[in-house]
Order: C-alpha cells, then sequence, then structure tokens
C-alpha cells in the first residue's frame, strides 16, 4: 500500500484562520524538530513547548507552540510532532519549502488517509474505527454521527448488517444440502432460487430505507428577507456566529448562492443570503430575482424582517417575491432603538446570541420541519456502499440456471460477509444444514 | 525374521489401497488381518460412491488404487446422484454385491506381491520414538521400516443391541483390545459410535406393492478404465415410514443405546439413527428407506434410512410397521458401534504421526466415516511412507485442497481435527468446480506412470490425454465475432470480442451432433462433456487460480513460534480458539471458525512489529 518513509501533513485547512497545524510521523520526527526548532525534543514526550522555528534561510519561520509524542504511544504508533503554527498560509507554504530543503531520505507529503492508515497498520485502531472516524468527521446528520460513534467505540457486532449473516447462512447452507443430500430431502430449484430473490429483495429495501435516512441531511434552511438596513446582516452573523466562526463560503449547492450553516442546541440550519449579503467594495448589488424565486422554493422558513420604517407594502412586496406563505416569522428589529406596540417577535443588536435565538424560536422552527421519526439509523455509508456490492451478484444469479454456480457465487457472497462479520467457515453451514434439514442416512 | 518396508495392519479399504500402492512402487510390503475372510469386507451399506465420496474415490483410482476397479466389478446396480447438475458434483453410486467383492479382492490381493499374514497385530515396535516393526500374536516380532495402522472400528470396539452390548468391532470379529492400550497410551483419542441398519431376508419382502428403483448409469463408472459392467444389474426399491413406525419408536426410546444414554460419544449428524429422525424431525409424512439388496446370490438386503440402536425386539416390531415389511424376517439387527478413534491433529500432514517416526494412520481410526474416505487415506498414507522410506520423488503440489477432494479430506483433519466422523461432502471443498469426477486425471496428470499403471491402463490414459490435447487446440484455432455467432444464432453482447472456438463451446447444447455440425469436428460424447463443463465454468477456474495467488502470499507466514497471548486487542474468544488450534501459519489462521480479518491483521502487525520497527 503505502510506502514507509516520515510523512507530513496540514490537518486543518490551509486558509487564513488563528492557527494551522502540522502533523509529522515517522523516525526522522526527531531529526526534524532538531533542524527545525534547533532543539532535541528526545526527552520532551506530550509536553508543548513553545519555540522558534527555522526556515531554510536561517531566518524565523514562526515562534509557536510544538509538540511531540514518543512511539508507541502516539496517533500512528510512530514517532509523531504536532506543530501549531500562526495561521497563515505563507508561513505554511514555508514550512513545507523548509522542510522539503532537509533532503532527509524518504519525506514526503502524507497521501489521504495516510495517517488513520498508520494508526491501523500499528494497530492503534481497527480497521473500522479508522473508517468510522472517517464517516464522523464527514458526517452531515446528527443520527448517522451517532451510529458511527457507535461503531467507533462499540465494536463491529453492532452494525445493522449482521442479522443478514443469519440469513445469508441459512439460505447457503439449503443450497449446500441440496446438493451434497439430494437423496435425501426434496429440493425444489424454484423454491431455492425464490428464496434467493427474496434474500436480495430484502437487501433492496434495506438498502433504499436507509439511503434516504443517511442522505437525510436534517437541515433546516432558513432565509432572512427584509428591505436594506433593516439589520439582516446583524441577525446574519449572530445566527452563524461570525465572531467565533471561520466563515468560508461554502460551496455546495447548485445555482451558485452562497449560504452559511451553523448549528444550534444540536439541530443545522442552512441560512440563504439576501441582498446586502455579499457587496462588493462601494457597489451594492441588489438581488437577483430570479436566483430569489429559484431558491424559495428550497426553503423551510423565511424570517422576515421589519423595522419602524418599514410599510406594510414593502413586506407584501417580498411575500411576493419570495412565494412567502404561512412559512414565516415576522421579526421587528431595533427593539434598542424602537418601541413597538405589536406582539410580534423583537429583537435588538444588544442580545446575545442564546437570547437572539430563543426570541425568533430557531429551535421550535426546526422541529417544524424537520421530521424526527425514523431518526435512529442502522447502517453507515460504508455497510450501504457493501450491501450495494452485494446487490450487484443480484442480476448474474438470478438468470443462472445452473445451481452449481448459483452456490459459487453465494459462495463469494459469504466471503464478503467473513470479511465484515468474521469467518463464516463450513462449520457454521453444516450447522444450520443438519439442524434445518433431516438428511443423511 | 521376516523385513519388510511397511507393515499394513488391517485389511479394510484403507488398508487394503496403502498395502497395494506401497506394493506396485517396489516395496516390500505386509498386509496383516485377523481373518483372511475380512479381506475387502463392506462394514455397512453395500454400496460405493455418492456426492463427495465419488469424488474421493476417482482420485484414489487415478493414484493406481483398487476400490473403483472392484467395485465397477463386484457392481449390480447403479443410480447417478445429481446427473442434472453437472460433473462436478456427480456421484455414480454403485450398489455392490458383497460376495463378489470380497472374492474379487481377495483374488487380487492373492496375486499381488503383497504378504497377507493372518493374525492379530498386538504392539507396534518402536525405539527412540522410530518404528522398527510389529508384534503379532502368533508369528511374533516382525521388522519393519514403516507401520501403517488401519484398524478401523475395531479399536476397543463395544456394539450394542439396546442394552444389550459385546465387545467387537463388527459383528462377528472380536475388537483389537492390546493395539488400543498402545494407542492409548501414546495419542489423544476420542470415542465415536456409528451405526448400521438390521439386515432382512429379501424373500420377506413384499415387493409387489413398493415402487422400484431400476440400474441407470448414463455410461458413467467408478472408475475411470471400466468399460462395461457384465453382471446381472437388479432393481433396488423404496418404501416409507409411517406414524405407526414412529409411535413405536417414540414409546421405546428409552430402550435405544443411542437415547438411553448408555452410548455418551458422539454420533455422526449426517447418518442419523431413525430416533434421532423422529425425535429432531418429527413425522414428516414418514421418512425414506431404501431397499438394497446385498447381492446376486444374497438373500438379504440392507434398508437403508433405519440404522439404529434399539432393543431388538422392537426392532422387529417397527419393522413389521413398515409398507412391505408387514412379514419380514430378520437375519441380522440393527446395532451401535462404540470405538476409540485418534484426534488426527495427532497426524503431520503427510500423515505420520508427529510422535513416532515411520507410523502412519489412516481410515476411520482417524475419525472419518466411509470406504472411499478411507480408501483416500489409505492411499495418502501408503503414497506418503513409499516417498519417506524410498524417497521416491512425487509432486506433492496435487494434494492441496485447491486440487483435490483427498487434499481437502487432509487438510480438514490435520488442521482441525473432528468432533464427529467426518464424512466429505462437495462443499467442503471451495474449489468444487475444479475437482470433478471427470477431471481427476488432469489434477493428477503429473502422477501417471507405469509403476502404478499397467500398460493397457497406461496408454489409454495417454492416448485420451492426446485426443483431448489436439481437440481442445483444434477449437482453440477457431475464431468467432460477435456477428458469426448470431448467424449461427447464438446470442452474445456486442462487444466487438473474439471468440475461439473453445469459449463458444459453452453456449451450445453439448450433444455430439450440435458439435460436428457446428464446429465440423468428432468428438465422443463423455469427452464432449467434459470440455463443456471446462468451457463453462473456466471464467470461475480463472478466479480462483488469481485469488489462490494471493492467498499464497500470505498464507505462508509462519505462525509456529506466536505467543497469541501477547496480541493486543484480541477477543478473548478469538484467543482462546487460536490457542486451541495452533494454526501453523495465516492460511490455516484464516480457517478457524469465528476467526475475523482484523485479528488476522493484528497478527500480522504483531509478527511484523515483533523486533522491527515500522519506519
Amino acid at each position: 500500500m503505502f510506502s514507509s518513509g516520515t510523512i507530513y501533513s496540514n490537518f486543518t485547512p490551509l486558509v487564513k484562520s488563528p492557527v494551522i497545524g502540522y502533523r509529522i510521523s515517522g523516525s526522522d520526527v526527531l531529526d526534524i524538530l532538531k533542524k527545525l526548532t534547533k532543539k532535541n525534543f528526545s526527552k520532551d514526550h506530550s509536553v508543548i513547548k513553545v519555540v522558534e522555528l527555522y526556515n531554510y534561510n536561517g531566518d524565523i519561520l514562526d515562534k509557536c507552540s510544538v509538540v511531540y509524542f514518543k512511539s508507541p504511544k502516539s496517533f500512528t504508533g510512530e514517532d509523531v510532532c504536532e506543530i501549531f503554527l500562526h495561521g497563515s498560509p505563507l508561513i505554511a507554504s514555508q514550512l513545507e519549502q523548509t522542510l522539503k530543503n532537509f533532503n532527509i531520505s524518504g519525506l514526503r507529503l502524507a497521501k489521504n488517509g495516510e495517517f488513520s492508515f498508520r494508526s491501523v497498520v500499528n494497530s492503534k485502531n481497527s480497521l473500522k474505527q479508522a473508517k468510522a472516524i472517517n464517516a464522523i468527521i464527514s458526517n452531515e446528520s446528527f443520527s448517522s454521527l451517532e451510529y458511527n460513534k457507535k461503531l467507533l467505540f462499540g465494536g463491529d457486532i453492532l452494525s445493522g448488517l449482521a442479522p443478514l449473516r443469519e440469513d445469508i447462512i441459512n439460505l447457503f447452507s439449503e443450497i449446500t444440502a441440496s446438493i451434497d443430500f439430494v437423496d435425501d430431502e426434496d429440493f425444489n430449484f424454484k423454491q431455492i432460487k425464490k428464496k434467493v430473490s427474496a434474500f436480495f429483495l430484502k437487501c433492496n429495501n434495506i438498502l433504499l430505507d436507509n439511503k434516504s435516512k443517511i442522505n437525510q441531511k436534517n437541515i433546516c434552511k432558513v432565509m432572512l428577507i427584509g428591505p436594506v438596513n433593516v439589520g439582516k446582516s446583524t441577525l446574519f452573523n449572530k445566527l452563524i456566529d461570525k465572531d467565533r466562526a471561520i466563515v468560508t463560503d461554502i460551496k455546495g449547492t447548485t445555482r451558485d448562492i452562497l449560504s452559511n450553516e451553523f448549528i444550534f442546541d444540536g439541530k443545522k440550519f442552512e441560512i440563504f443570503d439576501t441582498a446586502g449579503q455579499r457587496s462588493k467594495q462601494g457597489k451594492i448589488e441588489k438581488y437577483g430575482y430570479k436566483k430569489a424565486q429559484s431558491i424559495s422554493k428550497d426553503i423551510d422558513h423565511f424570517f422576515v424582517l421589519a423595522d419602524k420604517n418599514t410599510k406594510k407594502s414593502d413586506i407584501k412586496q417580498l411575500f411576493d417575491d419570495f412565494s412567502v406563505g404561512d412559512n414565516h416569522t415576522l421579526i421587528l428589529t431595533k427593539s434598542d432603538q424602537y418601541q413597538y406596540k405589536s406582539k410580534n417577535i423583537k429583537i435588538s443588536q444588544n442580545h446575545d446570541r442564546e437570547l437572539t435565538m430563543k426570541k425568533i424560536k430557531v429551535s421550535q422552527i426546526h422541529k417544524k420541519y424537520v421530521s424526527y421519526k425514523n431518526q435512529k439509523i442502522d447502517f453507515n455509508l460504508e455497510e450501504i456502499d457493501f450491501l450495494e456490492r452485494i446487490l450487484e451478484y443480484e442480476h448474474d444469479i438470478v438468470k443462472e440456471t445452473d445451481i452449481l454456480i448459483i452456490a459459487q457465487l453465494m459462495r463469494n457472497i459469504l466471503d464478503d460477509f467473513s470479511f465484515e462479520f468474521g469467518y463464516i467457515n463450513n462449520e457454521d453451514v453444516y450447522d444450520k444444514v443438519f439442524s434445518n434439514f433431516c438428511i443423511g442416512k | 525374521m521376516e523385513h519388510y518396508d511397511v507393515i499394513v495392519i488391517g485389511a479394510g479399504h484403507a488398508g487394503i489401497e496403502a498395502a497395494n500402492i506401497s506394493e506396485k512402487y517396489g516395496l516390500k510390503t505386509a498386509l496383516i488381518t485377523k481373518n483372511y475372510s475380512d479381506l475387502g469386507k463392506l462394514s455397512c451399506n453395500p454400496s460405493i460412491g455418492g456426492v463427495g465420496k465419488t469424488h474421493i474415490a476417482s482420485e484414489v483410482d487415478i493414484l493406481g488404487g483398487v476400490i473403483c476397479k472392484i467395485g465397477d466389478k463386484s457392481a449390480i446396480h447403479y443410480r447417478v446422484l445429481n446427473l442434472s447438475k453437472g460433473p462436478a458434483v456427480w456421484g455414480v453410486r454403485a450398489q455392490i454385491d458383497r460376495d463378489l467383492y470380497s472374492k474379487n479382492m481377495q483374488k487380487y490381493v492373492r496375486s499381488s506381491k503383497i504378504d497377507l499374514i493372518e493374525d492379530e497385530a498386538i504392539n507396534i515396535i518402536e525405539k527412540n520414538n522410530k518404528i522398527t516393526g510389529v508384534e503379532c500374536a502368533n508369528t511374533g516380532k516382525i521388522k519393519s521400516k514403516a507401520v501403517i495402522l488401519t484398524t478401523g472400528t475395531f479399536l476397543n470396539g463395544k456394539i450394542y443391541f439396546g442394552k444389550e452390548t459385546k465387545e467387537a468391532g463388527r459383528i462377528g470379529n472380536s475388537s483389537s483390545k492390546e493395539l488400543a492400550k498402545f494407542i492409548n497410551k501414546n495419542f489423544k483419542t476420542m470415542r465415536l459410535k456409528t451405526g448400521t441398519p438390521p439386515r432382512i431376508y429379501s424373500k420377506s419382502i413384499n415387493y409387489d406393492i413398493l415402487e422400484p428403483q431400476p440400474s441407470e448409469n448414463n455410461g458413467i463408472f467408478l472408475s475411470y478404465f471400466t468399460k462395461q459392467n457384465t453382471n446381472k444389474n437388479i432393481n433396488c426399491y423404496i418404501t416409507k415410514t409411517n406414524n405407526k413406525t414412529h409411535k413405536i419408536i417414540r414409546d421405546n426410546l428409552d430402550k435405544s443405546a443411542m437415547y438411553s444414554g448408555i452410548i455418551k460419544s458422539q454420533g455422526v449428524r449426517y447418518c442419523p439413527s431413525i430416533e434421532d429422525k423422529i425425535t429432531k424431525f418429527g413425522d414428516r409424512n414418514g421418512h425414506n428407506i431404501f431397499l438394497e439388496p446385498e447381492g446376486l446370490n444374497s438373500e438379504l438386503v440392507y434398508p437403508n434410512g433405519i440404522s439404529n440402536s434399539l432393543d431388538k425386539k422392537i426392532q422387529l416390531k417397527f419393522l413389521r410397521s413398515i409398507k412391505g415389511l408387514e412379514r419380514c424376517e430378520v437375519d441380522q439387527f440393527g446395532y451401535a458401534v462404540e470405538y476409540d478413534s485418534v484426534d488426527p491433529r495427532e497426524l503431520k500432514n503427510n500423515f505420520e504421526t508427529k510422535k513416532i517416526e515411520n507410523f502412519f494412520l489412516a481410515g476411520q481410526i482417524n475419525g472419518t466415516t466411509g470406504y472411499e474416505e478411507a480408501a483416500g487415506q489409505g492411499i495418502y498414507a501408503g503414497i506418503h511412507a513409499v516417498v519417506k522410506i524410498k524417497k521416491v520423488k512425487f509432486d506433492n503440489k496435487v494434494f492441496e485442497r485447491d486440487n483435490s477432494y483427498i487434499g481437502v479430506l487432509v487438510d480438514d483433519l490435520t488442521k482441525l481435527g473432528v468432533t464427529e466422523p467426518y464424512r466429505m461432502f462437495t462443499s467442503r471443498a471451495e474449489n468444487r468446480l475444479k475437482l470433478r469426477t471427470d477431471n481427476s486425471y488432469e489434477r493428477f496428470a503429473t502422477n501417471i506412470n507405469t509403476k502404478i499403471f499397467n500398460k493397457t491402463d497406461y496408454n489409454l490414459i495417454n492416448k485420451n490425454i492426446d485426443n483431448e490435447k489436439k481437440i481442445i487446440k483444434k477449437l482453440e484455432s477457431l475464431k468467432y465475432s460477435p456477428n458469426d455467432l448470431m448467424k449461427k444464432k447464438i446470442k452474445v453482447k456486442k462487444d466487438g470480442k473474439i471468440r475461439n472456438g473453445f469459449e463458444v463451446l459453452k453456449f451450445l447444447d453439448p450433444t455430439t451432433n450440435n458439435f460436428k455440425k457446428f464446429f465440423n469436428i468428432t468428438i465422443n460424447q463423455k469427452l464432449l462433456t467434459k470440455i463443456y463443463f471446462d468451457s463453462k465454468y473456466e471464467v470461475f477456474y480463472e478466479r480462483e487460480r488469481k485469488s489462490y495467488d494471493q492467498l499464497n502470499k500470505n498464507k505462508n507466514m509462519n505462525l509456529t513460534n506466536i505467543d497469541f497471548n501477547k496480541i493486543p486487542s484480541l477477543s478473548r474468544e478469538i484467543l482462546e480458539k487460536l490457542n486451541k488450534y495452533k494454526p501453523v501459519n495465516l492460511h490455516d489462521a484464516g480457517k478457524i471458525s469465528g476467526i475475523t480479518p482484523s485479528a488476522l491483521f493484528q497478527i500480522i502487525k504483531h509478527k511484523r512489529i515483533k523486533g522491527t520497527k515500522v519506519a
């Protein structure tokens, strides 16, 4: 797989941020640290030290925290060090250049997943656990997060596919019996084919059922609308917690619209930007109504903002432009400046995030639009993938008339199950054969 | 005093094959039996072959064995099981005339250079854990370089008719107690049990109301070399138990040796007694019974499917409740036999005992059941005794489990041991599609020589192999595009792939006429069937070759010096199994039930890290 040699990589994104982290793993770590910091770290296992780093010119590259982990007490099991650079992508690139200039044989940028791979090989994690780590990072919903955590900390047996193992052993045992004990019981080829089809149908149903559950992002989509200067940006920044979050533009929707995600009270939201949010220098772009209309179909809930100066006709216009129905909350802003008689929600820039969220009833809105039924998930993406692989056999088996070839293909499926769930060997099958069928003379 | 190269103790199916092959390779061979008349006795079922069994037998045949040849000579009824499923799982089963078989076998052995000794072996003589000879009751000490023990069910054998017991290896034969002492002293043994049904007088059966099963073998014989069977072929008959039968048995389970707890040892799951069948599976519209005649001149019939260890009176009662057997008379009642067998993990891969050099064990004594399984072990042990003593070159690859059923048998026995008498099933072989009854000559081609075959047989095999090669060559030289095939009414994907004649063969209906029409080549049906299935299964053979190479890389990772307890994060259950089975390499570790790939992974990592750093 991956060749040996010391590897390095950033473990936080290479964007302007408070910190950019680098991890180095392998037998050359102490040597690298010596060259970088001019200090000997061999006696400093698991201690964070603030040191100066020197680049390839001898100039100071950065002054920052560095920690060294001595093998085997590290993530990968090898010698590891972690460097917490100031979050400048330029400094990061200087570090990489410096590392290259050390001319250490075998030192290279890690490939995707290579640190995890080494952690598995060195037995710091099981294969499934390493996969679960990856799944946890890429999870989009809390339910699948919970499932993967269950696997990571609990083990393979808790997988939802485990019962299918029983099914396949039973099926295979019947096929086995029909070949090896042809004289003793009446085995009907058609019946067997039917049972095989039923098994695939079951797999298919599980797949369909869970694919949608897993893909379900449980995200509530909201949009802030209102006249300019009513305070949309203030509320927007409060919702996404701009003061703390790294605001990165999330690409991913097909219409090139900027949106941000935020999490509150364990619930995930996607908030869409409207006019005034992304203004270029000196130029305020009015939001294209065509674009707005196409998104508003996907919006779950609108927060309609108004202040003392907003006319009823303005609001009506907004409702028309964005096709707003009952799915809205009217929010009166700048309650620190104005007195409102109405009973609608009033917010002020002086309220903190927690209070603001409570006032606009964000949690209740999420509950309203995101279904909490069937939240429990029994499979993760890996296992869905596995089911899809199993189903690939269906086509070949269904058209096959030679029971031996069917048996051979079923054996392959059994082997795949073995790989995931522990070796299914002949004795497991025979146990079934002899308990399910009256055979033998 | 005589000095032999090989002494074989026990003239059953294993013993005869061992002695025969040893003699063919030119070793001075003795065969010891308590009675000359025991030679070639079929203890139980008067038939040879079946699904899985024929597979082993055909390999014995192509290795130079005798069970198939003598079997065909003595056959009086044939049936091919799984005929529609293809040669990979065909099981031609021959009903054997007991007398004929005995006579034919004795004639064969006496005309060979094997020294037949009628005596009882009472002790094995060894010095410094190496064989020096055997001691017999009357003949005294006989020197030998190697000894092959094939005593079947005779070691401390005890038979049971209900509560009545007798010390015997088989009805009419005394058990071997002296030898048993030696075996129990030196090796781990276990107590196994098997059963046999009553024998009924044919004249007392009412065949008129029963369903006949005539003989039919579609030209397929047990032996590669048999061209015809000249014996008269008779019918077998089928009947069933019924509710009355079941009631009688249920009411008297306490009188069954097995069910009343008198016999505590492990029986055979796939050879269940009628008590087992009724208790576990209930009435099921009656259980089938196959009435198999014991011989052309025999008065007796073997009712297959009702082995039991009930009291004699009860046996008669339940028999007479069965259709066609209302007035039956019994010659020999059914009984169970309990015997000592050796844990086959005491054996090395060549069936030599780990403890005593040049001492081999083969046959039912190793915990198997069935004549064919015994014969396979006998010839295997015999060959390896020859290789050891005479240092003959032998391509042992033919006995790997992906190439032969004997290989599967040996591997399963020596690696996993047995918990019940081991019987061969085709599903035990991972490479089942390749291990066919019609291609043993191919799988053992490297071993075909003039020592084990006479001139006629040797020439026959070579002629057939040459003919086959010629036809395959011709087929491979013919090329067909998808369009060509469409014109000939064969539907294939329009993938532009050019197929040769061999690849096209699987799309045809494999009759000799079709073949001639399509390819303009003359061929006989037997060969056509063979190459047709070669073509059909080729894609699986290819896959198997590839995965076997992959496995081979890992499989040899040596685990003999590993302390499994030191491997972190192995579950307790897996640790128990590893310590119990002590696999010698990774491949074997993987075969233990319940071992997970992540456990194998742990083992690999542990092996790698030990002493060396992972860079």
